[in-house]
């Protein structure tokens, strides 16, 4: 390589390739080395031994009688500390890029974990909302549809975006909630009460869908229930309190069956009194046991059955 | 050459008085008694306030004070530079590898 002499160091000065060869300056030792402590390291020891074999009066301006090569080998020397500044500069810098490059690799590494991290917890959050019974939407900040879990696309259907978009167009008020009665794409009418969370700080939401159509049912039966409890509480104070005369009709129409002498009218009138009588208290029996049982159907037959008997219509 | 070790905070202060240069009559000399005074001291101030005159072997002295300093995990400082010795090392590029200051003060202050 031919490199020009610098200009401080005299304009006779030879080029620094012939000052190297003349001198043995390791500047490509130095130029090797991306190390900025060992750069200096070679550099001072470059110095002791070029300072060693200058003479002594070399860096001596008052001297006018300066030994044959004196000036050469200064100007080699100056041209040595040149090129070695020089090369320092660029393994500061080099070094600089060097850390920079790690700080960039640590910040490259900790964000790998902290999207790890995150992948684990959005892998937590899907496991969460896979567990939960009710229906979870999310939508983005700017209102894209993001996930559902697997209640909400149970609830909603697959094509989850349109029905997110019905169910805000349905009249959700943000942080409010409202019942909806939706009819999917596959026809199936579902009633479900949906509730938009709004999400702050990140401008998103979460919408919650609870099917309340089973609930609604639930509710319906427990009403039934009451009323059936009710009517059988009426029904078991009813033939109890008919038993009572009932059974002293039943006795004296017996009495009078067996009063000899007795006009057969009268006996014969006593035996129908009897005998309805009886069938009174079997009914009175069989309400009883509708009673104890406390079913429904039970209680339908038996009125059912006494109806037609009795040859009425139900309405 | 006189040569005298004072502490200053973490620094040694090596003062070097009682003649004016530094050069090939007492360069050996000053590098073995400094070496020697300073010791295991690790950072130093090298207060060059008396010195006038420097040639290249006492130019070899203050490498030898830097690198004792480096070598020992410490830091060498030179301060109190005379004209006439910071051309010296202005000419031979060392000041932009020495830690140079104006004074004790300011080296051991930074």
């Amino acid at each position: 390589m031919k490199a020009r002499a610098h200009h401080d160091a005299g304009a006779d000065v030879p080029d620094l390739a012939e000052l190297c060869r003349i001198h043995e300056i390791g500047i490509d030792l130095i130029g090797r080395s991306h190390d900025v402590d060992e750069l200096l390291d070679r550099v001072l020891e470059e110095y002791e031994k070029r300072l060693s074999e200058l003479p002594s009066d070399a860096l001596d301006a008052r001297s006018d009688a300066k030994q044959p090569g004196s000036l050469q080998k200064l100007r080699a020397l100056v041209m040595f500390a040149t090129q070695a500044s020089a090369l320092r500069e660029k393994a500061v810098a080099a070094s600089e890029l060097k850390r920079r490059a790690s700080m960039l690799e640590d910040a490259n590494v900790r964000l790998k974990a902290a999207l790890e991290e995150a992948e684990h917890a959005r892998g937590r959050l899907d496991g969460v909302l896979a567990a939960l019974s009710s229906g979870v939407m999310l939508r983005g900040a700017d209102g894209t549809f993001l996930r559902a879990n697997t209640a909400a696309r149970g609830l909603v259907g697959e094509d989850d975006d349109p029905v997110l978009t019905r169910l805000i167009a349905s009249g959700v008020p943000k942080d409010g909630e409202a019942e909806i009665d939706l009819e999917t794409a596959s026809g199936r009418r579902t009633l479900l009460i949906a509730r938009r969370a709004m999400a702050k700080d990140a401008g998103s939401e979460v919408i919650l869908v609870t099917d309340v159509t089973q609930r609604n049912r639930a509710m319906e039966e427990r009403v039934r229930l009451e009323k059936l409890a009710e009517v059988l509480k009426t029904l078991s104070v009813l033939s109890h309190k008919i038993n009572n005369p009932l059974t002293a009709l039943l006795g004296r129409a017996q009495m009078l069956q067996l009063h000899k002498g007795a006009d057969p009218n009268v006996a014969k009138a006593a035996a129908v009194i009897e005998e309805s009588s009886l069938r009174i208290a079997e009914l009175i029996r069989e309400l009883a046991q509708v009673v104890k049982d406390g079913r429904q159907d039970a209680l339908d037959d038996l009125l059912d059955m006494n109806f037609r008997v009795a040859g009425g219509e139900r309405s | 050459m006189n040569l005298r070790v004072i502490p200053e905070g973490r620094f040694v202060r090596l003062l070097m008085s009682g003649c004016e240069a530094i050069d090939s009559v007492n360069a050996a000399a000053v590098k073995a008694e400094a070496l020697r005074l300073l010791g295991d001291a690790r950072d130093v101030a090298v207060d060059l306030s008396e010195i006038e005159f420097i040639d290249s072997a006492g130019i070899g002295v203050l490498v030898a004070l830097f690198k004792n300093s480096r070598l020992k995990g410490g830091r060498a400082r030179f301060c109190g530079l005379r004209p006439g010795v910071r051309s010296v090392l202005e000419i031979i590029r060392l000041d932009q590898i020495f830690e140079i200051y104006d004074d004790v003060a300011a080296a051991v202050r930074s």
